[in-house]
């Protein structure tokens, strides 16, 4: 009788072993970002994939940098953007966290 | 390996006789970035890339110890939306493609119908370090804290395969997990292997230091590739699809890639399109968990450093320590490796500080094939900034 109490208990452990059992909450975290021409462009594409310290996390880069980045969104990741829009936020990104330099 | 190593020293050195020393690639990566004051779910507070997806990164302090904890090992993820819930009832991992027979597991056949195996390994991202070059490379700037170490627990993947039955003796395999992009004309994320890279050492893994694994970690399994950058360690592991020939994928032929020659390395803002190959296994690398930049020791104090160091599987051979700047160097005492060789090993050092001031401290380590971990300026510098394994150097302040 023991015996088959013990087999209950060991099948059902598995089970009772997950220690999450509801939805988490990954937190929201404010990035500062900063505010100037075509942020708004940036807070409607960029948003949608990631957080602005995906962005501001790459360090100060180069104008030819930033262009690729918004290329690759767009070639590679599929960003719905007209040509003017990314060329906005590519002034943007260099001029808020670029390095000065066109290459 | 040995060999190549050799060749990146040369080259280093020649290119900056040539030039002069501002070709410099490389330097430390930064240090000393502070926690954020939001801990992430199953997670202390960490450094804080990026909250979708999560990019969090390990304190030096955790260093000084072989074993990472589940709560501050480092998370990285590429897709936003990641599940924050598994409904083990649901879950399953499909096993289709190329095989005899087309699979599906839960949780629980994985860990009773296969025989549980567990390797204790390093995970490293391939970025790890990246801040260290200059010019700034491309991607997400991580100091020396994308990497832990775990002991792991799963089934084979050879077994998992086994089972399936194989059609073909040359295959590759690709692995998908359920993160998924925000929009749908974006790729997500699948990783593909050509079976010679696959041993009895790879698992699918559904425990993590005697734990299941954390959901940022790939809960509820994950893949393990011992000596291999984390690229691969598919997370939240949900499908393993055989095919007869490689596929074409964003996350395979773009990313994670360093140039196709002897030094893995290019030169900075050339543009010039270069021939590729993955990034592949880790090299050889000591990193300090103990003191940090700036920590104050009284003179003469009996002042112990702790680090761990690794490397591909190939074993660490020794760890040297130097306090004068690099001119001479130390043996270590080692940690008596029963963890394998695919998993850290902790070091110690212990010295009394005899000058006040500014106290300097490398470490090196060399590993079973003779591959010496580089300076950080004889490392050659490539535009996805991958690889970074300079000597590590502390500066204490001695009072």
């Amino acid at each position: 009788m023991v015996k088959y109490i013990l087999v209950a208990i060991l099948a059902v452990l598995p089970l009772a072993a997950q220690e999450v059992k509801e939805d988490m909450q990954v937190p929201y975290i404010p990035y500062e970002i900063k505010m100037g021409e075509h942020f708004d462009v940036i807070q409607s594409q960029c948003l949608i994939c990631h957080s602005f310290g995906y962005m501001i996390n790459q360090g100060p880069q180069s104008k030819a940098f930033w262009a690729g980045k918004v290329k690759k969104m767009k070639v590679a990741f599929g960003m719905d953007i007209s040509d003017q829009d990314a060329v906005s936020v590519t002034e943007y990104l260099f001029k808020h966290y670029g390095n000065g330099k066109l290459k | 390996m040995q060999r190549r190593d050799f060749f990146k020293k040369s080259l280093a050195v020649a290119g900056a006789a040539a030039v002069g020393s501002s070709l410099e690639a490389a330097s430390q990566p930064k240090t000393g970035q502070k926690v954020s004051n939001v801990a992430f779910p199953q997670k202390r507070p960490m450094i804080t890339y990026s909250d979708r997806p999560p990019l969090l990164e390990s304190t030096r302090d955790v260093f000084s110890q072989a074993i990472t904890p589940n709560d501050q090992f480092f998370v990285r993820w590429h897709m936003p939306e990641i599940p924050t819930h598994i409904d083990l009832k649901k879950y399953r991992l499909e096993v289709n493609g190329e095989v005899e027979r087309e699979l599906s597991f839960t949780l629980d056949q994985l860990k009773t119908e296969f025989e549980p195996v567990e390797v204790v390994s390093v995970l490293q991202c391939g970025g790890n370090g990246r801040s260290a070059y200059a010019p700034i490379a491309g991607g997400i700037q991580w100091g020396n804290g994308a990497v832990g170490n775990a002991k792991w627990k799963g089934a084979r993947l050879k077994d998992i395969l086994d089972r399936a039955g194989l059609k073909h003796e040359d295959f590759w395999i690709s692995f998908y997990g359920l993160d998924k992009a925000a929009y749908y004309k974006t790729p997500n994320f699948i990783r593909e292997m050509h079976h010679t890279e696959l041993d009895d050492h790879v698992i699918v893994a559904y425990e993590m230091n005697g734990e299941e694994l954390p959901y940022l970690n790939g809960y509820p399994v994950r893949l393990i590739i011992p000596g291999y950058y984390s690229d691969s360690w598919v997370k939240m592991l949900s499908n393993l699809t055989v095919t007869k020939k490689y596929q074409e994928l964003f996350f395979m032929d773009v990313a994670y890639r360093v140039p196709d020659n002897a030094t893995e390395s290019e030169e900075p803002g050339s543009h010039k399109k270069i021939k590729t190959k993955p990034i592949t296994t880790m090299n050889v690398k000591s990193m300090i968990g103990y003191p940090d930049n700036g920590t104050k020791v009284y003179l003469n104090s009996h002042l112990t450093v702790r680090g761990v160091a690794f490397d591909q599987g190939k074993g660490i051979k020794e760890v040297s320590v130097s306090i004068d700047g690099g001119k001479t160097w130390e043996a270590a005492i080692l940690d008596d490796g029963k963890h394998g060789r695919y998993s850290f090993r902790e070091f110690r050092y212990t010295f009394n500080p005899s000058k006040y001031g500014e106290q300097k401290i490398m470490t090196r380590a060399t590993n079973l094939a003779g591959e010496v971990q580089p300076l950080a300026e004889e490392i050659g510098w490539n535009h996805g900034g991958y690889k970074y394994n300079g000597i590590d150097i502390v500066t204490i302040e001695v009072v």
